[in-house]
């Protein structure tokens, strides 16, 4: 990384993507229109669990202007079974239909599918379907599910637990047991869904002139697409293009394999006319993969001195109906085992966790996957910890955190923090909070009645993965690499094509920073495309905090190496030695000689004008791909505090303050990493506060639109304080650390924290999320019978 | 049953006409009939705000109407948002204060908050979360949005 | 989501729509504003084989001054009665309840007489009909009939209208001065349904309490006239333990379901936060009046 000198990277670039979005010019999928275009409709359950006894779709064909009706056993006999692998020793495999054959497992999932002229004709001809269900009796509860032996969700698993995992360091019993305090709890984290504002969706072209497909999907992942779909489809890979444009939003609940994306593709392929699909919000509520529901009981020991000794854990997480591709039913529950023990030093651990399936929608990745729970758990452990030793939470976590001396360290799963600036962040937010003045006036307040308080949570993330770890464990696809491809044109322009897909992360503009700085030219002169597969070098997509380390890196070492080659070439035009050459806001310059200089597009030019303008030997052209692993990955970090107010009437939570202050390495655009952090941020309040997904005992969906399933809105928010550390991470070409996720990572930790702080008086600390003021208000109730009366 | 109805409305300025059911919504009918694709479906149950448009100068929800309510009014999208001069305030102060990322939301926020500005000029903090309490963004937490409309509504009024 | 068919009428006088509603009868919906019936149809919970869509009759929407009365049409909007100068000078209780309404967009295209006709317990003109002792005129083919608010609301979602009758005005006495008004809601995101909410309007000097009248929402069937409440607080005044024993009782006089959101408990609990809190204001408004 010698000639990099930024001037792009770490500047508060506005956003290129905002021309087209601010003017209504963007294309999302549902904006295209190919020409022939068919509608789809899916047919969905209305029984959580049934054998589906009878189903007669002939009458729906016979509607005008419908063009097929497919189920699930003609789907069969068109595409491979989805089976969603993994080498994690405790996992049983079962498959996903991409329609319901013999039964249903979760109300909306799809037995048939309607292809007409129009959407609206496409509903209409549902209604003559004609279907009817045996039902089978409803495993709605994890706890249940898990002790059942005859109500399982797959008969080929001989068991509703589809997976168990444990991480294990030293003696950890034996430690709990000695130990001068213990804290336990039963944590609750309820169902989550990732509430895109574009729903899912997609376009399935395939021409039967050449055999190729095309698939246009609202997708975090196309490159992981296009190699699963060419496998199941059975076609050959480079007839295969999945491209992603503009997307509004994923989370993770766009990144995985869906069941309705492979039946356009097989539909599409049938009929030989492009097919859509656009999900409607009730279809989004049932079907697109939620998030996190877990029970968690754990125990936490310390020394009398405030220590950590031990901390031990069991987890039961819902994993709904199916396990997805690729990720698996293994990465929400494996994750948050592999990260319990946080930003501590942790000498004995054991963290063991069971994936239950249930009769709902499938769980998938969600941003922050199990470590918004881990944090929920640890923090919460921490702050009763420091409760019961009459600690302050800061000291108390600024005491155990792991060292600077110990990086890099080795958590008990395995996972290795490259380093971290945990007391740096702390000691930030403090300030940044006045935390004495701060806690003065909460006293001040609080012996006014009022019910104030503070909390905190820190937490370190994994990011940046390389191929060593895998992002879900043990499964079969590799996701550590990425690639740039930088294309420079004759006349000096240059296009950095990479097969990330953002769904607003602001890669256009943050990627062409980097090429800019990387090659040495203006950030005008790059133009960067993502998200498709035709022209792409191999990658799968954006997820999982990497792609200012992996696309960013793969950018730095295209734009290094294409540097080196323009140098080459500009030092035998200008007839000097390439190392006294730099290049420099698109123009080469001569070191100590600021007279000469030559704009880059003349370089650019000769690359293209023949062997007669270029050095002996060297090959025409300027273009250059470049692969990059990480390996291990890295490690980003942040603590956030936030202020609350219950408000003694309505028991309804107010966050009066909220302070982020936060690592993520060297930072690209530190416009984009705030609106990140606050994004995030946002989605946890809303976790912490606002939001869950309900099903009743029959497995019904009680929370299937807006109306019941509560995203905050701009007035239930505040302006959030974010504060950067800058620490380059030793393990990534160009320092960065990879980010996004943290915003729930951390919040809906400290919100339960700053809640428990504010209802101390009345000894109530926060166990089960999110905190609607129904469930405060039967907890103060609780804790105040005999009390004074609120 | 298969009824079609011809309407006549202006949009953006420019008179438009169209065969529609009467079942057509009216968001369908802009992004199908019109080729407007930049109002967004996102709910069609009038809570996310994404399908927000003008209708005879106020802000309307448009899963909510039936293009043959549309029929001799007068509509305003996000592609009528600019002037001959360039984007509008909001547009430029949304881009100023990095007011969206994956910009689905961003159609609804915009003629949402034109209309906010339209019925109060100079709001208050309070106010602006208030009234952009209409649409939903899940990326932005709002944070550069209110601040973009505060700037924006200064902006405007400096220019009176 | 998208609507089923339907066979679709906009009639462009009241004549012609009570003529469609006599002729389809149950077949029938009618569309006003479209922002209950609007997410109905595109669930398709709602599949009428006819739509009345009265959006094109412009007689329907007017708010008047008349005998002692506002009057205000059926096909009103509610960002009218929002920013109409008459309604916030005469009728505040009004106004304001019309600004808890949702969003300023929903309130663009929702009508009172639509709003009302849906009968959600939980919305906020109900309640303020019932509190005002509002009337409403209906009407169909053949007749017109008049009917108190309170006798206007039967249960969840349904009124006394029958198939082939609409609304056309809504009536509010304004015979009776009222000093104090307020509507307190609660609800956990601005512009949702109110898990509970309390109309309030006084008529006081001082303490001294000449008038009360209070419905509360969202905790019943319909909403609900808290009679024993206005009664006490005509005996009591309106001192803080006044307030608050009404507060008080006002939480024993309803039966709210549990649902999702909120156990019938945290409701009666709301009703009794929401009371003190509606009065209070009421009568704070009431002595900035006097003064």
């Amino acid at each position: 990384m010698s000639e990099l000198t930024p001037k792009l990277i770490g500047a508060r670039v506005q956003r290129r993507e905002d021309q087209r979005l601010l003017t209504g010019q963007g294309t999302y999928v549902d904006d295209h229109h190919p020409s022939g275009l068919l509608h789809a409709a899916f047919l969905r359950s209305s029984y959580a669990h049934a054998r589906i006894a009878h189903l007669d779709v002939a009458p729906a064909r016979a509607l005008t202007g419908v063009v097929a009706v497919l189920t699930g056993t003609d789907l069969a006999s068109l595409v491979k079974p989805v089976r969603a692998g993994s080498k994690t020793r405790d996992y049983k495999e079962t498959s996903i239909p991409p329609l319901a054959v013999d039964k249903v497992r979760y109300v909306g999932e799809a037995v048939a599918v309607v292809v007409a002229e129009s959407r609206y004709l496409a509903e209409d001809a549902l209604e003559q379907i004609s279907v009817d269900y045996d039902p089978l009796l409803v495993v709605a509860d994890a706890e249940e599910a898990r002790r059942s032996d005859t109500t399982l969700v797959h008969d080929e698993a001989g068991s509703n637990v589809l997976l168990s995992r444990q991480f294990a360091q030293g003696e950890v019993d034996t430690a709990i047991e000695t130990a001068a305090v213990r804290v336990r709890e039963r944590f609750r984290f309820h169902r989550h869904a990732a509430v895109c504002m574009e729903n899912r969706g997609c376009v399935a072209e395939y021409q039967t002139g050449t055999g190729f497909l095309t698939l246009r999907s609202a997708t975090q992942c196309p490159g992981l697409l296009r190699d699963v779909l060419a496998d199941l489809l059975d076609l050959p890979e480079h007839c295969v293009r999945v491209v992603a444009n503009d997307v509004g939003g994923g989370f993770g609940a766009k990144s995985s394999l869906y069941q309705e994306e492979l039946t356009l593709c097989a539909v599409t392929r049938l009929l030989g006319r492009p097919v859509k699909w656009i999900s409607d919000r009730r279809e989004d509520h049932m079907t697109s993969t939620q998030a996190w529901d877990e029970v968690v009981e754990a125990e936490l020991a310390l020394r009398a001195d405030g220590t950590i000794v031990g901390l031990r854990a069991e987890v039961t997480s819902d994993i709904g109906a199916y396990s997805i591709y690729p990720w698996t039913a293994t990465v929400e529950p494996v994750q948050v085992i592999s990260f319990l023990p946080g930003a501590y030093r942790v000498p004995h651990y054991r963290g063991r966790t069971q994936g239950v399936a249930t009769c709902k929608a499938p769980t998938g990745p969600y941003r922050g996957v199990g470590r918004p729970i881990t944090s929920f758990v640890m923090e919460g452990l921490m702050d009763r910890a420091a409760r019961r030793l009459g600690k302050d939470p800061v000291e108390l976590r600024l005491q155990n955190y792991i060292r600077p001396e110990d990086f890099p360290y080795k958590t008990p799963s395995g996972i290795v923090w490259d380093e971290a600036s945990l007391i740096e962040c702390m000691e930030k937010v403090r300030a940044a909070l006045d935390y004495e003045e701060t806690r003065r006036w909460q006293r001040q307040v609080q012996a006014e009645g009022r019910w104030i308080g503070i909390g905190f949570a820190t937490y370190i993330e994994l990011t940046g993965i390389g191929s060593a770890i895998p992002v879900s464990p043990g499964m079969p696809i590799s996701t550590g690499t990425e690639a740039a491809f930088l294309r420079v044109d004759p006349s000096g322009t240059i296009t950095a094509t990479f097969s990330v897909a953002p769904q607003g992360q602001g890669h256009e503009t943050a990627l062409a920073q980097v090429v800019a700085d990387a090659l040495g030219v203006t950030f005008d002169a790059v133009r960067v495309v993502c998200g498709d597969t035709a022209v792409a070098p191999h990658g799968t997509g954006t997820y999982a905090s990497r792609s200012a380390v992996l696309a960013g890196g793969a950018a730095i070492l295209a734009g290094q190496a294409l540097r080196d080659k323009a140098l080459r070439i500009a030092g035998h035009l200008m007839e000097t030695n390439p190392a006294d050459l730099a290049l420099q806001g698109g123009y080469v310059v001569v070191r100590d000689k600021p007279g000469r200089s030559m704009p880059f597009r003349e370089v650019a030019k000769a690359a293209y004008g023949g062997l007669r303008r270029l050095p002996k030997d060297m090959e025409p052209g300027l273009e250059v791909t470049r692969f990059y692993d990480p390996y291990y990955g890295t490690a980003s970090s942040a603590t956030h505090v936030a202020v609350v107010e219950v408000d003694r009437e309505t028991c309804a939570v107010k966050v009066l303050r909220y302070i982020v202050v936060e690592d993520c390495g060297r930072v690209i655009n530190p416009l984009i990493v705030e609106g990140q952090v606050r994004g995030g941020v946002a989605q946890g309040i809303g976790a912490a506060l606002y939001e869950e997904v309900v099903y009743d005992e029959n497995g019904q969906l009680l929370t299937g639109s807006l109306m019941d399933y509560l995203v905050p809105t701009a007035a239930e928010l505040l302006p959030i304080e974010v504060h950067h550390v800058e620490t380059p991470s030793p393990s990534t070409v160009g320092g960065f650390r990879g980010m996004g996720e943290g915003g729930t990572i951390g919040a809906p930790a400290a919100l339960a924290n700053a809640v428990s702080d504010a209802l101390s008086p009345l000894g109530i600390e926060i166990n089960e999320l999110p905190i609607t003021p129904n469930r405060l208000f039967r907890l103060i109730r609780e804790a105040s019978k005999g009390k004074e009366k609120i | 049953m298969k009824e079609q109805r011809h309407i006549r409305l202006i949009i953006n300025g420019e008179t438009r006409s169209g065969q529609v059911e009467p079942r057509k919504l009216l968001v369908d009918f802009l992004r199908e009939d019109l080729g407007l694709t930049g109002t967004h479906v996102g709910c069609e149950h009038g809570i996310c705000g994404a399908c927000t448009i003008l209708v005879n100068g106020e802000a309307a929800r448009s899963c909510l109407m039936l293009a043959v309510q549309a029929d001799g009014a007068e509509l305003r999208t996000v592609e009528g948002l600019a002037g001959k001069d360039g984007l509008h305030p909001l547009q430029n102060a949304f881009r100023e204060h990095h007011g969206l990322q994956c910009g689905f939301c961003t159609p609804g926020m915009l003629m949402t908050a034109y209309d906010l500005l339209q019925a109060n000029p100079t709001p208050t903090e309070e106010e602006i979360r208030a009234g952009l309490s209409a649409v939903l963004c899940r990326c932005t937490g709002y944070h550069g949005i209110v601040q973009a409309v505060q700037a924006a509504a200064e902006r405007i009024q400096a220019t009176k | 989501m998208k609507p089923p068919a339907f066979t679709y009428h906009d009639p462009t006088s009241l004549e012609e729509a009570l003529e469609l509603l006599r002729r389809y009868g149950e077949d029938a919906k009618v569309l006003a504003g479209g922002q209950s019936l609007m997410p109905l149809l595109n669930f398709r919970l709602s599949s009428p084989p006819v739509l009345i869509d009265l959006n094109r009759i412009a007689a329907l929407a007017y708010i008047r001054q008349e005998d002692g009365q506002l009057r205000i049409g059926a096909m009103t909007r509610q960002r009218t009665i929002e920013f109409s100068a008459l309604v916030r000078g005469r009728l505040p209780l009004l106004y304001e309840a019309t600004t808890l309404i949702g969003h300023l967009p929903i309130r663009t295209r929702g009508t009172i007489g639509g709003s009302l006709s849906h009968a959600d317990p939980a919305a906020e003109y109900p309640a303020v009909a019932v509190a005002l002792e509002a009337e409403l005129v209906l009407q169909n083919a053949s007749s017109t009939r008049v009917l108190r608010a309170e006798e206007f609301f039967v249960t969840y979602l349904t009124t006394a209208l029958a198939p082939d009758e609409i609304v056309v005005e809504v009536r509010f006495p304004l015979s009776v001065s009222t000093s104090g008004w307020a509507f307190a809601e609660f609800a956990q995101r601005h512009g949702d349904f109110a898990l509970a909410g309390v109309a309030a309007v006084l008529d006081a000097n001082g303490e001294q309490c000449r008038l009360a009248r209070l419905a509360a929402a969202g905790v019943g069937p319909t909403p609900i006239r808290l009679r024993t409440i206005e009664h006490m607080l005509e005996q009591n005044g309106l001192t803080e333990q006044s307030i608050d024993a009404a507060a008080e009782k006002a939480a024993e006089l309803v039966e709210p379901d549990q649902d999702l959101h909120a156990s019938a408990d945290y409701r009666c609990h709301l009703v009794r936060v929401l009371t003190r809190r509606a009065l209070r204001q009421a009568a704070a408004r009431s002595r900035e009046k006097q003064q």
